[in-house]
């Protein structure tokens, strides 16, 4: 067990080294997600098999079962970081915003520039999202919430800036941004919109759900 | 219409009626298409002839089954009364009401919809021209009475209530929520979005 004495030592520089056991797991999980984003992409959630995963990822069905319980729980993986991921970028350029819808629109545009070319695996998720179980559990994925947070942060942001009156009823208007926002995947996977398209969509229903906020 | 044409149409109702009969017993995912075939006394190969996939199927049996709530809405809506906000909030209301009548269904409809692929005869979930005709319809009369006003975007407006309207059935899929919670939830979004499109006058 000398290498494990090794790894101790190098832990004095403070980042801590996984043991060669749990590197090769995180290989072989991170495999495994490869082979499993692509076959959801282009076989659609259903179509994908664990056993065409495995095949994909040049292992046995054991091997993927030894990593994770199910196939929803491949595609919740897949799902949570990338929604954390796009996430960051959101909520990065709202930053960015000068004025409430400025902030809004480019959080929204940040969205679906990171979903751009992946529209086969948004339209697995938007059917799987309707779906009893798997449904409830991406939903209450923190970083969909985090979503609905974001705008309505946005808003508050307005109401503090005197662009928006008080009683603006942020929660409402911001679940009805989320709901916009989800909206237009549809768009973008069965109209094929493109990003200039989206965008100018977004800015008018932003326009659309703030109306009524602007007035004292 | 050929006798060829007239055939294949016949073996397509039969089809989308044992469809229907199934999906509504036995549920959507738990019926083949073999089953389908077999309670309609035709072939696995003919209801192919006619439909590419399952989902397709399903995605004609609700376009069908919203034929009885559009006879329905255009006895009713003639009828309506009250402000844009009360009219539409009725529409929708009837929408939900009808939709709830078999919710597992109608998710799965939703569901399938997602695998719909171009070129297929099938609708992917949410192109609901007639629902969107009234919604629009229905605003524009507001305009005409002088309760929208006369620069609102009624296309526009159209979409983010769809959206929301769309939207609030995962009330009925995660949350059990009946017909009633997702109406007054609606109602409330419709009269948050009216505050924008009313008059200036009027908003004051």
């Amino acid at each position: 067990m000398k290498h494990v004495a090794e790894v101790e030592g190098q832990a004095e520089t403070r980042v801590r080294m996984p043991t060669r056991r749990a590197l090769a797991k995180q290989q072989t999980r991170a495999k495994v997600l490869a082979a499993a984003r692509e076959l959801f992409s282009t076989q659609g959630y259903e179509g994908a098999t664990i056993r065409d995963i495995a095949a994909a990822a040049g292992m046995s069905t054991g091997a993927v079962f030894a990593n994770f319980t199910d196939k929803s729980e491949l595609f919740r993986e897949i799902m949570t970081s990338d929604l954390n991921a796009v996430q960051s970028a959101m909520s990065e350029a709202a930053a960015r915003g000068r004025t409430v819808d400025d902030a809004l629109l480019k959080a929204f545009s940040a969205g679906y520039a990171f979903y751009r070319g992946q529209m086969p695996l948004v339209r697995a998720a938007l059917g799987l999202s309707w779906s009893f179980e798997d449904g409830q559990a991406l939903r209450a994925l923190p970083a969909m919430q985090d979503t609905i947070e974001l705008f309505a942060d946005q808003l508050a942001l307005g109401v503090e800036r005197g662009e928006l009156s008080q009683e603006c009823e942020i929660k409402l208007r911001s679940q009805m941004l989320f709901d916009n926002y989800l909206a237009n995947y549809p768009q973008a996977v069965f109209g094929g919109w493109s990003l200039d398209a989206l965008q100018a969509r977004s800015r008018d229903q932003i326009r659309v759900i703030l109306a009524g906020a602007r007035r004292g | 219409m050929n006798l060829r044409q007239t055939q294949k149409e016949a073996t397509r109702r039969r089809v989308l009626d044992a469809a229907r009969q199934l999906f509504e017993t036995v549920g959507y995912e738990e019926t083949t298409v073999r089953e389908i075939a077999t309670q309609a006394g035709v072939a696995v190969g003919s209801v192919f002839t006619c439909f590419a996939s399952k989902a397709e199927v399903l995605s004609q049996v609700m376009l069908d089954r919203l034929e009885d709530l559009y006879a329905e809405l255009d006895r009713i809506t003639p009828h309506l009364r009250g402000s844009v906000v009360d009219r539409l909030s009725s529409i929708f209301a009837l929408h939900y009401a009808f939709e709830t009548r078999r919710t597992p269904l109608f998710l799965a409809h939703i569901a399938a919809a997602y695998n719909w692929r171009p070129g297929s005869d099938s609708v992917p979930y949410g192109r609901n021209p007639r629902l969107r005709g009234m919604i629009y319809d229905c605003i524009a009369d507001g305009r005409a009475r002088g309760e929208v006003a006369a620069e609102a975007d009624i296309a526009l407006i159209v979409d983010t209530l769809m959206a929301a309207y769309a939207w609030n059935y995962r009330m009925a899929a995660w949350e059990q929520a009946g017909p009633d919670q997702m109406s007054a939830e609606l109602e409330r979004q419709i009269a948050l979005i009216a505050r924008g499109f009313a008059p200036a006058a009027a908003a004051a």
